[in-house]
C-alpha cells in the first residue's frame, strides 16, 4: 500500500466548487422552472406541442403530464409543500428549490450568478487540464472506441482483464468527455438560448435548438443527464472505497496498493 | 452496508439541506449583493446589441396572451376608454429642451414600425405579436434630451392593487435601440385596453416587464434613484433585474 497524489489542487478546487454549483443551479433552476411548468417543443408557447406539465387540476390534486400521460402526483409535484408551512400549487416543492419558497426573482439571482462560477470554474479547469497533458489522457479517441465494450466486459465479469489503457479507462474517457465537453457545454448554451439578449446577438443558437420554448425544454433534460451522471458518480465513488475517494478529492491523496498499476 | 446507508443518508442530507441553506443565505445582504453583481456582469456582456428576430404573419399568436396588473379601472382610464382614447395625451418631460405631450393622432403621423417579435415572459412563456407603432427614438429626437440625460422611464396608469404604479426604465442605449417601439397596434387592429392601450411599451430584446403597458407619461432622467422604489421599474423594486436581457 502507498499513497499517490492523485488530484492537484485547482483540480479538487474546482470539483468541489461545481458541486455547490451544480447543487444550486439546479435547485434554482426548479424555482426558476415552477413560474412557468411547462415544456413545450416549439419556439413560442404552444400547447399543441406541450411535452411536460405539471400542474394542480384541483386543490389538494398535484399532476404531472409527459406527452398526454397524466400521472397522479400529489405531494411530488403540482401540489405540494410552499415552504411556508402548508401545500399549494407549486410544480416542485419548495424543499428542492432556492430559495424555499415560491421567489422568481431571487431564484433567478442564485441562477444567474452560480451559473457564472460553474462556468469560470469550468474555464480554469480546462485551460489548466490542458496545459499539464491531462486532458489529452481524458479525452476519447477513435482508437478507444474498439475498447469500449472490451472494458464493460470486464466490468461485467465477463472477461478476465480490462483492455490495454492509460491513466483513464475507455469507459471513462467516454462519460468525462460526454459529460464535460458535450453535456455541459449543451447545457450552457441552451441556458444562453434563453436569454432575449442572446437571441438578438446569435438567433442561430435559438433555432438550431428548435426555438426558445424547445431551448427550455433541451435545458431541463440536459439537467435530468446531470443529474443521472450526478448518481451514477456518486454510486461509484460509495462503492469503490468511498473513503479513500472522499480523501482524495479533498486532500489530493489516494491509498493504491502497490502491485496495481491502473488507477481507478 | 453500514457504510452504504451512512454515505446514502449524507448525499440525502446533504442534497435535503441545500434549500434550507439557501434560503437562509437568501436572507444575508452581503450574500445578496454578491449573487447581485451578476447582473452587471450579464449587462456588459451581452448588453443590447443585434436584432431580435423578427418573425412571418403567420407566426403570429392571434389572442396574445394576457399578463400582468389588470387594466387600469380609475376614471381618468375609463374616460379615455368612454373616448375612444381620442383625448389621450402623452406627456414627455424631464431633461429634455423640447417637452411636449403627443395625441394618438400625432403619433399617427409620425414614420410608423411593424415588428412581428416574440415576447419572453420572466416566468418562461414566449408568445409572438405583431406590434405596430412609433419608435422611441424618435420620439426622444422630438424632445431632444438635455446633455445629462441618461435614462428614459415610463410611467403606467395601472397599478398593482395597492396604489404602487407599474413603471420601467431603459437607459439610452436601449432607449433608442431600432426596434424600441412605442406600440400603438396589435395584430393589425388598435391596441385593445387588455393590451395595455392605448400606447405600450416594445422591448423585444429585453423579457416582458421591460415592455410596460399603458404607458401615460415618459419622463427623461439623469437617475432613477428617486423614483418609487429607486431600481428603475416595478418589478426591479420587488428584486427583478434592472437588465433584463437574460
Amino acid at each position: 500500500m502507498r499513497l499517490i497524489y492523485r488530484y492537484a489542487l485547482l483540480t479538487r478546487v474546482s470539483h468541489w466548487l461545481w458541486v455547490v454549483a451544480f447543487a444550486v443551479l439546479v435547485s434554482s433552476g426548479l424555482q426558476i422552472f415552477n413560474a412557468s411548468p411547462n415544456l413545450d417543443a416549439s419556439d413560442k408557447s404552444d400547447p399543441a406541442r406541450r411535452v411536460l406539465t405539471i400542474s394542480s387540476p384541483a386543490d389538494g390534486v398535484g399532476t404531472a403530464t409527459i406527452f398526454r400521460h397524466t400521472f397522479v402526483t400529489t405531494g411530488w409535484l403540482g401540489w405540494t409543500d410552499d415552504g411556508l408551512g402548508s401545500r399549494g400549487p407549486h410544480a416542485f416543492p419548495a424543499w428542492i428549490t432556492i430559495p424555499g419558497f415560491q421567489d422568481l426573482a431571487d431564484g433567478r439571482r442564485w441562477h444567474l450568478f452560480f451559473a457564472w462560477v460553474a462556468g469560470a470554474c469550468w474555464l480554469i479547469w480546462l485551460i489548466s487540464a490542458w496545459r499539464k497533458g491531462s486532458l489529452r489522457e481524458m479525452l476519447l479517441r477513435p482508437s478507444d472506441v474498439p475498447k469500449l465494450w472490451p472494458m464493460q466486459a470486464y466490468y461485467l465479469k465477463l472477461r478476465k482483464t480490462p483492455p490495454p489503457h492509460g491513466t483513464y479507462n475507455p469507459l471513462q474517457k467516454a462519460a468525462y468527455t460526454f459529460v464535460l465537453f458535450l453535456l455541459a457545454p449543451f447545457v450552457v448554451l441552451t441556458g444562453l438560448a434563453l436569454s432575449p439578449g442572446i437571441d438578438a446577438l446569435a438567433n442561430p443558437l435559438t433555432v438550431v435548438l428548435g426555438g426558445r420554448q424547445f431551448a427550455r425544454l433541451w435545458h431541463f433534460a440536459g439537467m435530468l443527464l446531470l443529474l443521472g451522471f450526478f448518481g451514477v458518480h456518486t454510486f461509484q465513488v460509495a462503492t469503490q472505497g468511498v473513503f479513500n475517494q472522499m480523501r482524495s478529492m479533498i486532500t489530493g491523496w489516494y491509498r493504491t496498493s502497490e502491485a496495481e498499476t491502473v488507477e481507478a | 452496508m453500514k457504510r452504504r446507508l451512512f454515505i446514502a443518508t449524507s448525499i440525502g442530507a446533504a442534497l435535503g439541506g441545500c434549500g434550507p441553506i439557501g434560503t437562509a443565505l437568501n436572507g444575508n445582504a452581503a450574500v445578496h449583493g454578491l449573487l447581485e453583481s451578476a447582473e452587471s456582469l450579464n449587462h456588459a456582456v451581452i448588453g443590447t446589441r443585434g436584432l431580435a428576430r423578427e418573425y412571418r404573419e403567420r407566426d403570429v399568436d392571434k389572442d396574445f396572451r394576457v399578463n400582468g396588473f389588470p387594466m387600469p379601472s380609475d376614471s381618468r382610464y375609463m374616460s379615455l376608454i368612454a373616448h375612444d382614447f381620442t383625448n389621450y395625451r402623452m406627456a414627455v418631460d424631464g431633461a429634455v429642451e423640447r417637452r411636449r405631450t403627443f395625441s394618438l393622432a400625432e403619433l399617427a403621423a409620425m414614420p410608423q414600425q411593424a415588428q412581428i417579435t416574440r415576447h419572453d415572459c420572466v416566468e418562461g412563456w414566449s408568445a409572438i405579436g405583431k406590434w405596430q407603432g412609433v419608435r422611441l427614438g424618435d420620439v426622444l429626437d422630438a424632445v431632444v434630451p438635455r446633455a445629462g440625460a441618461r435614462y428614459v422611464v415610463f410611467h403606467c396608469m395601472d397599478n398593482d392593487g395597492q396604489g404602487n404604479l407599474y413603471y420601467e426604465s431603459l437607459d439610452m442605449h436601449q432607449a433608442r435601440h431600432p426596434q424600441a417601439l412605442l406600440a400603438t397596434r396589435l395584430n393589425d387592429a388598435p391596441l385593445d385596453p387588455e393590451h395595455g392601450a392605448p400606447v405600450r411599451l416594445r422591448v423585444p430584446t429585453q423579457l416582458g416587464y421591460k415592455s410596460a403597458k399603458w404607458v401615460g407619461r415618459i419622463e427623461v432622467v439623469g437617475s432613477f434613484a428617486n423614483i418609487a422604489g429607486g431600481h428603475g421599474g416595478y418589478w426591479e423594486d420587488q428584486g427583478y433585474e434592472w437588465y433584463a436581457g437574460i
